[in-house]
């Protein structure tokens, strides 16, 4: 959050989270002329989800790229410019398309500077609008993060607020390792307090977003808003949720995890990707390993997305991730009985 | 090498005891023998004698918290040992980490479910989880389950607790603030359980003792000439009590979940008071023992119970109880089951009472005793029997030949 000097100084306004971004994307491009744009339809159609917008007329042709569909191709670009020193920002237009690129992040950007021992650096940001929700069906609507969070070497994030995906994409940028941004597609429109002036959030910090006593709730992206939702729903039935707003998931903020859980006693992680395999059981093997398991008083609880394809029926696709009343019917049932 | 004192098993099944008292502090001298600390197992509480002569060292052990058997308590050093032998370095794992199934992580066989806040909370107040209700999932014991059972009156005083002083009274109409024994903790948990968990029903007999009375003075004479203890009344009812109790399997039997464990021996506890606390010391294989050997037996416990030298085996697992108070002038009481009893029989006095005989207002000692029995396992019926047998058998003894 702005600190209070900032505070004096910006004035207060409003931006949507898919201006936040762009207002990143601008101030950057101003300060450093080694970054640039790369992806497609980035640049005259403004973007997919009009996240790039006018760029394109600000900074031009040379700076803002429209690349042809290969996502393969984007991403081994993208790393050869970043490791002779320039500073890519591309868009995977969606997430679920980066299964192309697999090869050049996992392989190439993670590892490069590692494998020669620190004289090359990828300082790469890689932004993905995935997530369900828009009628877009199972080739669109992913949430793959946890794919990469499982791979030393890359950054993950996903800022759930404007003021987040501002401040998170400019330290993405200042990073000299390759940093993978997802932002979920439902958020784009979404409204929030963004200060005018460049400012970084850093990677790798969680944010408490409620304080509360009874439960910790676990989100992040949109699953970290649904929470704050649900524990305003909680509240009124004198439930006392603390919910935390995760940011980063690679690297992962687990003292404010097992602080918050070492007072509640009780753990519910919500995330949008498959329940499988997904986030929710890293944190809740974190937790059971360490000193705060004697704190526990419940089970631990996963809210995650269906093991199944996102539906494209409407009904269903809402069905298959976690949703408002299904956090607060899960949190209800942790607290009063003790259930998972 | 110094001798290491460990903490000794001292019962069968113990897999935890709890220091109650050190006798010595670090660097005192002990004789072999001399009692260095007590222990308090979920039955009893037991002197621990010196293994060895020397000095006291590396006391590692506090009171009040559970530890396994076996672990190394404290360490003897010789005369010539250096304080600085390898051995004292052997470090204890910290008082609370060997959990023990018992008190705070049961194991799968026990069934017992806990969360693991529950369970420390339990730890760090030296409580036995058995002794608590779950009302969670499947009858997890949960952080409110635990608090509310150290809340509630008599609760289980830990004894970290209960070491310091009196807590000064607010005001002098307060009284004083007396810490719960180990014994009297052990009493209040159990007693607790007991009326919480087993519906107790009563049933009273006035019994003529005349019979009973003329029987205890012939066998007087008969004890004097081979050199047995004098028989005594409560004697001569355990004795009846387990002749009769052979007929009656269900009143020696324990509820065990959902099942009735109908016990194969008869074994008597008999309620006594010690420095004003309760214990049941235990007269095993009761219907094997004639009035002799039985005033024998009863003798020796009731003395080993004065010196403290009973084992918590001669001090639990009863399969049936016999509380008398007929000799502080009690007319009759109801008494609650020892755990996990399924029935206790209460004594009161004898007293010449007018009663009808033959037409007749007749004056005859007589006795009132009240059984409390575990509905779960023992029916009215059932017990109404097995009264009447009692009856039957102090009014004419001769029917037990």
């Amino acid at each position: 959050m702005p600190s209070d000097t900032l505070e004096a100084v910006s004035e207060i306004r409003e931006l949507s989270y898919a201006e936040a971004v762009r207002e990143a994307l601008g101030q950057a491009m101003e300060a450093d002329e080694r970054v640039f744009l790369f992806g497609e339809d980035v640049g005259v159609y403004g973007g997919a989800f009009g996240v790039s917008g006018d760029l394109v007329h600000r900074f031009g042709k040379e700076r803002v790229i429209d690349t042809p569909i290969s996502e393969l191709g984007i991403a081994g670009a993208a790393v050869g410019a970043a490791i002779t020193g320039m500073r890519p920002v591309l868009e995977i237009q969606f997430s679920d398309f980066v299964t192309l690129a697999m090869e050049q992040l996992v392989n190439q950007a993670a590892k490069i500077r590692f494998m020669f021992g620190g004289k090359a650096s990828v300082p790469m940001v890689v932004r993905l609008p995935g997530g369900s929700g828009t009628g877009a069906a199972a080739q669109h609507s992913q949430s793959l993060e946890a794919w990469f969070a499982h791979v030393p070497g890359l950054k993950v994030l996903q800022p759930s607020t404007p003021h987040d995906a501002k401040g998170m994409l400019l330290a993405a940028i200042d990073d000299p390792n390759p940093v993978l941004i997802f932002e979920h597609k439902l958020l784009y429109k979404t409204k929030g307090h963004v200060p005018a002036e460049a400012y970084r959030v850093p990677i790798g910090q969680a944010a408490i977003r409620r304080e509360g006593s009874d439960i910790t709730i676990v989100g992040s992206s949109i699953m970290a808003r649904k929470a704050e939702a649900a524990a305003e729903r909680l509240a009124t039935d004198g439930i006392s949720a603390e919910v935390i707003d995760l940011r980063s998931i690679r690297p992962i903020d687990f003292t404010t995890i097992a602080e918050s859980v070492r007072k509640t006693h009780r753990l519910l992680v919500v995330y949008e990707g498959v329940k499988t395999m997904g986030i929710g059981a890293e944190i809740s093997a974190m937790i059971a390993e360490s000193e705060v398991f004697d704190f526990l008083d419940a089970p631990i609880v996963r809210l995650g997305g269906a093991d199944a394809p996102i539906p494209y029926n409407p009904v269903l696709e809402k069905a298959a991730v976690p949703q408002e009343d299904d956090i607060v019917a899960a949190a209800t049932n942790l607290v009063r009985r003790g259930e998972a | 090498m110094p001798v290491e004192v460990i903490l000794p098993k001292v019962d069968m099944d113990m897999e935890t005891g709890t220091i109650e008292t050190w006798h010595v502090k670090e660097g005192d001298q002990v004789r072999q023998g001399d009692t260095i600390f007590e222990i308090g197992t979920n039955k009893a509480v037991m002197e621990v004698e010196a293994p060895a002569s020397g000095a006291i060292r590396n006391i590692k052990a506090e009171t009040g918290v559970p530890i396994a058997v076996g672990t190394p308590v404290a360490w003897i050093y010789r005369d010539g040992e250096a304080a600085s032998e390898p051995a004292a370095a052997a470090s204890l794992p910290p008082a609370e980490a060997p959990l023990s199934p018992a008190i705070a992580g049961p194991s799968a066989a026990s069934g017992l479910r806990a969360t693991p806040l529950a369970r420390r909370i339990a730890r760090q107040n030296g409580l036995d989880l058995k002794a608590v209700t779950g009302t969670g999932p499947r009858g997890r014991i949960g952080e409110a389950d635990v608090k509310r059972h150290l809340e509630q009156p008599p609760r289980c005083i830990p004894a970290q607790e209960a070491r310091p002083a009196p807590a000064p009274a607010a005001s002098p109409s307060e009284g004083r603030l007396q810490p719960f024994s180990a014994i009297r903790r052990i009493v209040a948990s159990r007693l607790s359980e007991s009326m919480r968990t087993a519906p107790h029903f009563y049933l009273t007999a006035e019994i003529e003792m005349s019979a009973a009375r003329e029987l205890l003075r012939r066998l007087a004479r008969r004890h004097e000439r081979i050199g047995a203890p004098k028989p005594s009344l409560t004697v001569l009812i355990a004795r009846v009590a387990a002749r009769i109790l052979r007929d009656h399997p269900v009143i020696n039997a324990s509820a065990e979940g959902e099942a009735t464990r109908f016990h194969e021996r008869i074994d008597i506890g008999i309620a006594m008071e010690r420095d004003g606390d309760l214990v049941v010391p235990v007269l095993r294989d009761a219907a094997s023992m004639d009035m002799p050997a039985m005033s024998r037996e009863f003798a020796r416990l009731r003395d080993g119970m004065a010196k403290r030298t009973l084992t918590p085996a001669e001090l639990g697992g009863g399969t049936f109880t016999i509380s008398n108070l007929g000799m502080y002038g009690v007319d009759s009481f109801t008494a609650i089951i020892n755990p996990p009893q399924g029935a206790i029989l209460a004594v009161g006095r004898t007293l010449d009472k007018p009663v009808g005989r033959d037409g007749q207002i007749v004056l005859r000692p007589m006795a009132n005793f009240t059984l409390s029995s575990d509905h779960r396992i023992v029916d009215g019926v059932a017990a109404a029997r097995f009264m009447a047998e009692l009856r039957e058998a102090l009014e004419n003894p001769e029917v037990l030949l």
